[in-house]
């Protein structure tokens, strides 16, 4: 079985485990195995990024020399750990001097940045590497009759130059994903706009606000679930509909793609941690056909 | 390069195109895509970036350097995906926090997670509590997440946060 370190991240751990386990046991049925990564550090996304480009690269860089030390790729789950880990690489890869600085403190501790690991992000690994043929040869309950709204994470497409992930104006893999799993993949408004996760850090109206719209405007077009590919954009775009905004009836469940394939794969749904989802699945569950 | 490059009109342009990221700053035409793109504008009656890179090439460095707004972008880069002159105002405003920092410019919220931040190795280290622990076990995940916690303190002179508030 092919082998990938999983870098988990601050949030999905502890915040959303079921994106974790989800695809962890997705992508063992897909024939990868995900190792978590230890000793590792945050990425740095947002706040030592905003503070310092020299920690910001040696954070990454650390990250990124572990790997290389284990002669892995790495898996991110997360759009700003993908975006931050694959931004620093960048950095390293075109600024030998950056490079330098950064393999000097490294040395401290026998490791080195050379630039042969890759990081790829969740759909990266979906879409490229296991492939839609492979992961449609898996779907052995597809969904009948669920209109589905892929919500893809700014980080996780942007800036396209150096993340390589989709089209940045335009972005499929979710929306092809769900369609191999029965589900009709619908266009809404604003489909490429943020969920408002990053803005929490500085005003929670405002950032709650920015998920509603994006609620408000999934709503519009008949949607029955959301699909994510971060955490941040799944707790956020989630977070945002327990509010008086927004009556509680009138919620749409949010869920990681990882979850809703592997329902769709016939995996247990405990190994997916449906339990754990705060808007209930049951409607997006209710609608799988049992055998194909 | 042989596109033309607007001139720079303040000095302040000028030192923050000297920080990678920064120097695109000058090619910007005022067009305004930026904020018509800009999710943080819509809810926000302050946050412009149009006008704040108007600022920054008019030269009001102190304003700027002070100002929270630099720090409410969400890095979203919707607007830099749109701007047909090569602008990232994500990257702009990312060199203008980098300047902000080194003058000791950081908003209280940004300095509460970078303690945290340098004393755990992660930033939710507060809130995984033996209730976090069980529910992974519980999941059949390893409730142990190894993080690193002597890295960055061992690089914190790396940060331009050592010195307090100003």
């Amino acid at each position: 079985m092919r082998e990938i370190l999983l870098y988990r991240g601050c949030t999905t751990p502890v915040r959303l485990p079921a994106y974790e386990l989800a695809t962890m046991n997705v992508l063992k049925e897909l024939g990868v195995k995900a190792i978590p990564m230890k000793d590792v550090t945050c990425c740095g996304a947002q706040f030592v990024e905003s503070l310092s480009p020299d920690a910001f690269a040696v954070i990454g860089g650390r990250i990124l020399a572990l790997a290389e030390d284990e002669e892995m790729d790495i898996l991110t789950l997360c759009g700003a750990c993908s975006g931050s880990l694959k931004i620093t690489k960048h950095n390293l890869d075109n600024d030998p001097g950056l490079r330098r600085k950064v393999n000097d403190t490294l040395a401290e501790e026998g490791l080195k940045y050379t630039g042969k690991t890759r990081v790829l992000h969740l759909l990266q690994i979906l879409a490229q590497e296991i492939g839609y043929d492979e992961i449609e040869r898996h779907i052995v309950r597809p969904y009948n009759g669920l209109k589905i709204a892929a919500h893809y994470g700014c980080h996780v497409t942007r800036p396209f130059e150096i993340v390589q992930v989709d089209d940045p104006e335009n972005p499929t893999i979710i929306d092809r994903l769900a369609e191999i799993a029965g589900a009709e993949a619908v266009d809404y408004p604003g489909k490429t706009r943020c969920c408002g996760g990053p803005m929490l850090a500085m005003d929670t109206t405002v950032a709650t606000k920015i998920g509603q719209e994006k609620i408000f405007n999934v709503g519009l077009v008949g949607a029955n679930v959301i699909l994510t590919a971060c955490e941040f954009c799944d707790l956020q775009l989630t977070q945002c509909q327990f509010d008086e905004a927004i009556k509680p009836s009138k919620r749409i469940p949010v869920m990681p793609i990882t979850q809703f394939l592997g329902a769709a794969m016939g995996i247990d749904e405990e190994r997916l941690g449906f339990e754990m989802n705060r808007i209930s699945p049951d409607s997006v569950l209710e609608a799988l056909q049992e055998g194909r | 390069m042989t596109e033309k490059v607007h001139v720079p009109t303040s000095s302040f342009a000028e030192e923050l195109a000297a920080i990678p990221g920064g120097e695109v700053v000058n090619k910007c035409i005022q067009c305004g895509i930026c904020t018509a793109s800009c999710a943080v504008a819509r809810y926000t009656d302050e946050y412009r970036p149009r006008q704040l890179i108007q600022k920054i090439l008019l030269g009001e460095r102190e304003e700027v350097l002070k100002s929270r707004l630099p720090w409410l972008c969400m890095t979203c880069r919707l607007c830099e995906e749109r701007c047909q002159e090569g602008v990232s105002p994500a990257e702009v405003f990312h060199a203008v926090r980098i300047l902000a920092a080194r003058e000791g410019y950081v908003p209280p919220e940004f300095r509460r997670v970078m303690d945290s931040l340098l004393n755990n190795g992660w930033l939710l280290a507060d809130s995984y509590t033996d209730f976090e622990e069980e529910e992974r076990e519980d999941m059949g995940l390893d409730p142990d997440l190894g993080w690193n916690d002597k890295f960055l303190k061992r690089i914190k002179d790396l940060l331009p946060i050592a010195e307090g508030e100003k």
